[in-house]
């Protein structure tokens, strides 16, 4: 995607008794989708809502924003303190390539705060399947898996990758192109053949995070 | 001809390539960045392909990305339109050597005009007048002071590699010429990576002049008549012409066969333009040549009735010319304005943004070359030319009338979006302008006045 990120809908409030809270607390908060590749959203409490309450409300508008969302979870962040909740989600497209903005999210609104106090949470309980990166292409041309014909390639399906690590390179005019890891993980798929003419930012390669 | 054609340019220029493909029965690909994954010309052109950023130095500027983009869609030819690699000699060499043909003139003619120093001594030879001054660079700011005494103030400074109005500084007393020797310099430097000057005489009230050439690979060649483009800022134009107004039919007649000898002789094929400055005595100095498509093309398009683009190709496929000189006839006036995204009250700064509302203006003898669309987001990357609104009249009168007309019927409308019609408005309700007296000076003139006229107006 373009400097200019696209947003998308995911927003909830928490403390207020109807939706139009979200506009008199000002507690929306955009979701935007930067380079096509995840999506996030982040949630902040009004102040003055006591710690374990919010920490209740919090949990259960996960709960329910996650069962809202349009792609597969990538991460969940539960903060009591000054109460926060940012969860992190692939988009539907997100190997496709110019990326359509998801439909948004529904507006989650909380039950009044006053709700019996529960266990401290440390981790939702919630299952998070894992969440695939895709390694894009630095420039157009052609992609190949392998250092040169024959060889091995650089990398194999279930393969572990560290950030930085070549996975495949990209020809450009005879000038060979590295393509490397941004991030760790495992190579779950891939998307381009060797040989093959890709364009710019296309996705080549997808990576389990680790 | 061409099965396939890679367009390698955005913005209305791509469109009207695009569209010359179409109406040739070329397939059409076109390359963009991120930033256009919403242009029209991405939406019309049979192909597409992401070839970078949104810096154009990655991504319209990469000659490696372009070319593995005619790769990849399999196109014969790559048509460059105007800015970005049109004009570099580099480019044209590596399509060459890549199998692709580049739609322009050979590397090696390219190479021999961008230089502004050689195009001079090239034309001089070609029996061409130059504006009095230095033909070779200037090597030293002392060998400047010296030139310029001999030619006499004011002069301008001019960067050998420079061109489209940049690189050049204005000089009007001696003691100023030291510093703006040095400062000429070391911005040519940075901008093309080439530091040669040279200095000439400044004319100052010049009218700006210019003719269309087409030549074939044959030896062939026709000039399409004169068009003015002294309504300039900066160096930029804002309204163009054709044919050039109030000169005498032997003036424009020995302009014109003057460019085209220049032409011919240093073998420049394809569609090119070749610039003057023609002073109030009628005396007319070269410029420069460009080796591509000019924004203002639609003008002689218009007084013609050839399509410069359709010739373009045709001549990169290496067809012959399809006129003789006598057969070029011109009927009637054309003008054209251009419609940038832009605000004329703060410096002519860019003002992107989403077009909430755009109407273009339409009618008899009216064209709209533009990109734009309700809706459409003007970046901030590129440069701020959103529309150019062209006209055809029998006479000039009519003309300027039929364009005003067409100017209040276009609508362009967004948050922080201005535009420069109220400017271009001012410059056709100009006295002198009307009457075809003007020169390169009046948009400075005009400028100028408004201070007062916002006080008087207090």
């Amino acid at each position: 995607m373009s400097a200019e990120s696209v947003p998308t809908g995911a927003s909830a409030v928490n403390g207020g008794p109807a939706a139009d809270a979200v506009t008199r607390t000002g507690s929306v908060v955009e979701a935007v989708t930067d380079s096509g590749a995840s999506t996030e959203g982040t949630l902040a409490l009004p102040s003055g809502v006591p710690g374990d309450a919010a920490l209740v409300g919090l949990r259960r508008q996960a709960l329910e924003l996650l069962t809202d969302l349009a792609g597969p979870v990538r991460r969940v962040r539960l903060d009591s303190g000054d109460a926060v909740l940012e969860v992190e989600w692939h988009s539907p497209g997100d190997a496709a390539h110019p990326t359509p903005p998801p439909p948004a999210a529904s507006v989650v609104t909380a039950p009044p705060v006053a709700v019996p106090a529960a266990p401290p949470i440390a981790v939702p309980p919630v299952a998070v399947p894992a969440a695939r990166h895709a390694v894009r292409s630095p420039i157009v041309g052609t992609f190949y898996r392998a250092p040169e014909p024959g060889a091995a390639p650089f990398v194999a399906i279930g393969d572990r990758v560290h950030p930085g690590q070549v996975v495949g390179i990209v020809e450009a005019m005879k000038l060979m192109n590295e393509v490397t890891a941004d991030r760790a993980g495992r190579i779950a798929e891939v998307l381009a053949d060797d040989g093959q003419p890709v364009e710019y930012d296309q996705p080549l390669l997808a990576v389990d995070p680790a | 001809m061409f099965s396939k054609v890679l367009i390698a340019n955005r913005g209305e220029i791509a469109l009207r390539v695009l569209r010359a493909c179409r109406e040739l029965g070329i397939r059409t690909a076109v390359v963009y960045s991120t930033a256009d994954a919403d242009s029209a010309a991405v939406r019309l052109a049979d192909e597409s392909v992401l070839i970078g950023p949104a810096a154009s130095r990655r991504s319209y500027l990469n000659p490696a990305a372009i070319v593995e983009a005619a790769r990849l869609v399999g196109a014969q030819a790559v048509h460059p339109g105007y800015g970005f690699l049109s004009e570099d000699a580099d480019f044209a060499e590596i399509c060459a050597d890549n199998g692709l043909v580049f739609v322009g003139p050979s590397p090696q003619v390219m190479a021999a005009l961008a230089d502004k120093s050689s195009a001079r001594a090239l034309m001089s030879r070609a029996g061409l007048p130059l504006p009095p001054g230095s033909v070779a660079p200037v090597p030293t700011a002392a060998d400047a002071a010296r030139v310029a005494a001999e030619v006499g103030y004011p002069v301008i400074v001019k960067a050998a590699a420079g061109g489209g109005g940049r690189g050049m500084t204005v000089v009007s007393t001696p003691t100023e010429l030291p510093r703006a020797y040095a400062r000429t310099r070391a911005a040519a430097q940075i901008a093309f990576g080439d530091d040669r000057v040279y200095v000439e005489r400044y004319l100052g009230s010049a009218r700006h002049v210019e003719v269309q050439v087409l030549c074939d690979a044959h030896g062939n060649g026709v000039h399409l008549g004169t068009r003015d483009c002294s309504v300039q800022r900066r160096h930029q134009k804002l309204v163009e012409e054709a044919p050039a107004p109030a000169l005498s039919a032997a003036t424009l007649d020995a302009i014109a066969s003057g460019a085209l000898r220049g032409a011919l002789d240093v073998g420049f094929t394809g569609a090119g333009t070749v610039e003057f400055l023609v002073d109030s005595a009628e005396q007319f100095h070269f410029l420069e040549i460009n080796c591509r498509i000019q924004v203002e093309h639609p003008v002689t398009e218009m007084i013609t009735g050839i399509d410069l683009v359709h010739e373009q190709l045709r001549l990169a496929a290496g067809r012959t010319l399809r006129w003789r000189q006598e057969e070029i006839v011109t009927n009637g006036v054309a003008v054209e304005c251009r419609v940038n995204v832009e605000d004329p009250d703060r410096g002519f700064a860019p003002t992107p943004g989403r077009l909430e509302r755009f109407v273009p203006p339409g009618g008899p003898f009216t064209r709209v070359d533009t990109h734009g669309y309700p809706g459409y987001v003007v970046g901030p990357h590129y440069d701020s030319l959103l529309a150019k609104v062209a006209v055809w009249a029998p006479d000039r009168e009519l003309a300027l009338n039929r364009l005003e007309r067409a100017l209040d019927e276009f609508e362009v409308a967004g948050p922080g979006v201005h535009t420069t019609i109220p400017f271009v408005r001012r410059v056709l309700d100009d006295a002198g302008f009307r009457k075809g007296r003007h020169c390169t000076g009046l948009v400075e003139t005009l400028l100028a006045d408004l201070p007062k006229q916002s006080r008087r107006n207090a």
